[in-house]
């Protein structure tokens, strides 16, 4: 491999002179005064995207440093030789380990795959990874910071989130071939993460996973900062206010919109939270519960492991779930 | 290593050091305010540094850690690397380095290359000027009738008036507020709002307060989306049309500078 023999010396010159480009980058450009050339939309547009990065970048390092520390450092099977042995029973804990693996949606799809080589069955991965997005201290802290309180948004989506897993992998558990529901080329990948596992040190492996989390989720997060943006400054209030005050059609733009921006669950509530004004709450509790099991990215990475035929059962299964629970925040609460 | 290899394994590194440098450069300069509550700047600012350190570990210690075959990758939308090459992956392979060239530009010119901005009016029309969301719960605005109301922010007026003070609690005090201009929709001739952004987290959940103020012909004197300090009592609107029913009938009108902190919270 090109690069294999740079030292660590040389990697670390090449990185202070790429921060040192940026840097001068920054300093050299105006640092006050308006880009008047910009119309004030389009200026307003750069800054609503720029506070969602702003806002939303130190949550997702949090979860990856968290992430890192929980995959890396803490000892092999530390959790898993935990578990209760009834399978009644492993499937609610195992929707609550999320709490201490505290990755996001697209750092879960290894993990899972790698609690299914364990020993795991079918059904108690995807448990797991349905409620660990949402069961998961980054992502509750987030909502809590956007949405307090207000509107049962943060217990629905917690409770929410809770029963669509253990209801998925309930149905799951009664599949009479599991294995079937996993691409034959899952088991040759997991193996090639764990030997990359052994390769290096723990240290390597750490800023190994540093680039691969990042390289996952920062692509996503700025296309996302981008789409919160203009939908902000492009979309016509007149539309946003009608259709975000009707309790049907309010669930289902935002259970779309969660679909095609695939924002990472550490951070989706600061995505929504410009919307809170003019959207209803339960299409808000349905964005913040279908967006981080099932979206446009989650089904590429879920590809790797389940079957089209699985995703797409998965796909009905959980929109139609975050719909009833959208409408029930709406019409009950 | 091709330029494709090396924007699949170093895109989320290089965008991080682009937010990171963004973040400590503008709290260096005191400009996150410009984004974010305050309650937020320390631990932006700690988990920047501690991303610049992860960044910095990565240039020096990946090329010898890093396996060419990365299986986060095949999933996602800007990364390659399953070893699937047939025409069509090649294609989308070159799509995503295309993809992935415009979002590095894109953060570049955004968070390095322009420079901060608040909010303009144009955001004031997509949002309910003084609307929908209180901005103060009504017993604090009952709180506020019985205060020192020269210490009073514009947040704290907004709110009175929202909460239906009457005229004869008005009459005879004196507000002044710094704000900036925003033409009332209703009679945009005669009658401006100064207005200011109230945040909660950050500058996408921004909600606009103002207070109206009678002036015909302010066009002439300030431009819209300008700063200015207003001086002066509470009257019944003299406008015909417009849709304010109290106004602020200016003793003093003063163009400032922008203020470091131009949010409320």
């Amino acid at each position: 491999m090109p690069g294999r023999a740079r030292r660590p010396a040389m990697g670390l010159m090449v990185g202070l002179a790429v921060i040192g480009v940026l840097l001068a980058l920054r300093i050299l450009s105006p640092a006050t005064g308006q880009a008047t050339w910009l119309a004030d939309a389009a200026r307003d547009f750069v800054s609503l995207s720029i506070s969602v990065v702003i806002e939303s970048l130190p949550f997702v390092f949090l979860g990856i440093v968290l992430s890192i520390g929980v995959q890396i450092w803490l000892p092999e099977g530390f959790l898993v030789r935990r578990l209760p042995k009834s399978p009644a029973l492993r499937r609610p804990v195992l929707s609550l380990l999320g709490m201490l693996l505290p990755v996001c949606e697209c750092g879960n799809v290894p993990l899972a795959r790698g609690l299914i080589v364990r020993g795991l069955t079918v059904s108690e991965s995807m448990t797991f990874l349905f409620a660990a997005p949402i069961l998961n201290p980054v992502t509750i802290i987030t909502t809590q910071q956007a949405f307090g309180w207000d509107n049962g948004i943060l217990v629905s989506r917690i409770a929410g989130g809770f029963l669509i897993a253990n209801l998925i992998g309930w149905i799951y558990s009664r599949h009479p071939r599991p294995e079937a529901l996993l691409t034959p080329r899952f088991q040759e990948e997991c193996s090639m993460e764990d030997h990359a596992g052994q390769a290096t040190g723990k240290v390597g492996r750490s800023v190994q996973l540093f680039v691969r989390e990042t390289g996952a989720m920062m692509p996503a997060l700025f296309i996302g900062a981008g789409i919160a943006g203009l939908i902000q400054v492009g979309v016509p209030r007149d539309v946003l206010v009608s259709v975000g005050s009707s309790p049907v059609w309010s669930v289902a733009a935002l259970m779309v919109l969660a679909f095609v921006v695939a924002v990472c669950s550490n951070v989706d509530a600061f995505f929504i939270l410009s919307f809170g004004a003019t959207f209803m709450p339960g299409s808000i509790v349905a964005f913040l519960v279908f967006g981080p099991m099932i979206d446009v990215k989650m089904l590429a990475l879920l590809r790797t492991t389940f079957t089209a035929k699985t995703l797409l059962q998965l796909t009905v299964v959980v929109a139609l779930c975050s719909a009833a629970l959208g409408l029930a925040v709406n019409y009950v609460l | 290593m091709s330029y494709r290899r090396l924007l699949d394994r170093w895109l989320g590194v290089m965008l991080s050091l682009i937010g990171v440098v963004a973040t400590l450069w503008l709290g260096f300069t005191g400009q996150l305010a410009l984004y974010i509550h305050p309650r937020y700047f320390a631990f932006t600012v700690i988990m920047a540094v501690i991303a610049a350190v992860l960044a910095l570990a990565a240039f020096a210690l990946v090329p010898q850690a890093m396996v060419p075959q990365d299986p986060h990758g095949p999933g996602h939308d800007h990364a390659s690397g399953s070893g699937h090459d047939d025409a069509g992956k090649r294609r989308r392979r070159r799509l995503g380095a295309a993809g992935s060239t415009l979002i590095v530009a894109a953060a570049v010119a955004g968070l390095l290359v322009l420079p901060p901005a608040t909010l303009s009016t144009a955001t004031v029309n997509q949002r309910d000027l003084n609307g929908a969301a209180s901005t103060l719960s009504r017993d604090e605005a009952i709180e506020l009738v019985g205060a020192d109301y020269t210490t009073f922010t514009m947040k704290d007026w907004v709110s009175l008036l929202r909460q239906g003070a009457g005229q004869e609690f008005l009459a005879g005090k004196t507000a002044t507020v710094t704000g900036f201009v925003t033409p009332d929709k209703s009679d945009p001739e005669n009658v401006f709002f100064t207005a200011r952004f109230v945040l909660t987290c950050c500058a996408v959940d921004a909600r606009p307060i103002g207070l109206p103020v009678y002036s015909p012909g302010w066009q002439d004197r300030f431009e819209t989306d300008s700063w200015v300090t207003v001086s002066g009592g509470f009257e019944t609107n003299p406008s015909q049309i417009s849709g304010e029913t109290l106004v602020m009938v200016p003793d003093s009108i003063t163009a400032v500078p922008e203020p470091d902190s131009p949010y409320v919270y």
